[in-house]
């Protein structure tokens, strides 16, 4: 049998903010706040973003990278807004490309609750990493274990 | 990284090498190519941090260098620091609204 080459990974993010879910909801909604803290990075050189939330509405994202692996590099990422519950839960199903090519596919979880202090938010990201379509197909042994390595680096 | 890697007779020599180290000629041997061949496939695994040479004597001896690893590591963990990074703004944004910005 071939081996897989799909790395599956979900890891948990959690913060507490001194605000109310209508504010933090807000920040998810409002275009022109979502740019600032979700499209906006010194890591990379926003080209494009725009997005229509609301179910079935999408977020289109594409920058240039300005350092680390990937540097110069054009990412695009696409989100598509499959679950939206006002204050509370946004579900979005995303995936990743850097120079045409898909790197992953994921779902991201947004839960908002309420807390005495403001919110707690929970951020879920489910995630199919694929290999670089850069060459043939990766089949050999080392490969594999290199990406065993991975997957047990991602569980943690 | 994606280029050194995308090559199946480096990756082939990345496989061997995971064994444990190698000198070049072992490693050129199975493989069938020249060493010349095999020094050039080197190199580019070396630029990517993924292979480390050291010459002793007349024998030049391969073995894996973790830091490329850690660097593939990074890029698929990257989406974890990434998300992490937007929170860390979302929180900036969010105190922003305190001061009346809103």
């Amino acid at each position: 049998m071939e081996q897989p080459k799909v790395v599956h990974s979900t890891f948990t993010l959690e913060r507490k903010f001194s605000k109310p879910p209508e504010v933090v909801f807000a920040a998810f909604s409002d275009p022109a706040k979502l740019r600032r803290w979700f499209a906006d990075s010194k890591a990379h050189e926003t080209e494009a973003f725009t997005v229509d939330f609301k179910v079935g509405g999408e977020e289109y994202l594409r920058y240039k990278m300005i350092g680390g692996p990937v540097a110069g590099l054009t990412v695009v990422n696409k989100g598509s807004y499959q679950v939206i519950v006002p204050n509370e839960r946004i579900v979005t199903a995303t995936t990743m490309s850097v120079e045409g090519r898909p790197i992953s596919a994921s779902q991201v979880t947004i839960e908002l609750l309420p807390t005495s202090e403001g919110t707690d938010l929970i951020c879920t990201h489910q995630g199919a990493f694929f290999e670089n379509a850069d060459g043939p197909q990766l089949r050999e042994q080392g490969f594999r274990v290199l990406m065993d390595k991975l997957a047990a680096m991602l569980a943690n | 990284m994606f280029h050194a890697l995308g090559d199946p007779t480096r990756r082939a020599m990345l496989d061997r090498l995971t064994h444990g180290p190698l000198s070049v000629s072992a490693l050129a041997a199975p493989l069938g190519i020249t060493i010349t061949a095999v020094a050039q496939h080197l190199q580019v695994l070396e630029e990517c941090a993924l292979v480390r040479t050291e010459k002793l004597g007349r024998v030049r001896t391969c073995r894996i260098e973790m830091a490329g690893f850690d660097t593939l590591e990074r890029w698929i963990a990257d989406h974890r620091t990434e998300w992490a990074r937007r929170l860390d703004q979302l929180g900036a944004l969010l105190d922003e609204l305190d001061e009346g910005s809103e």
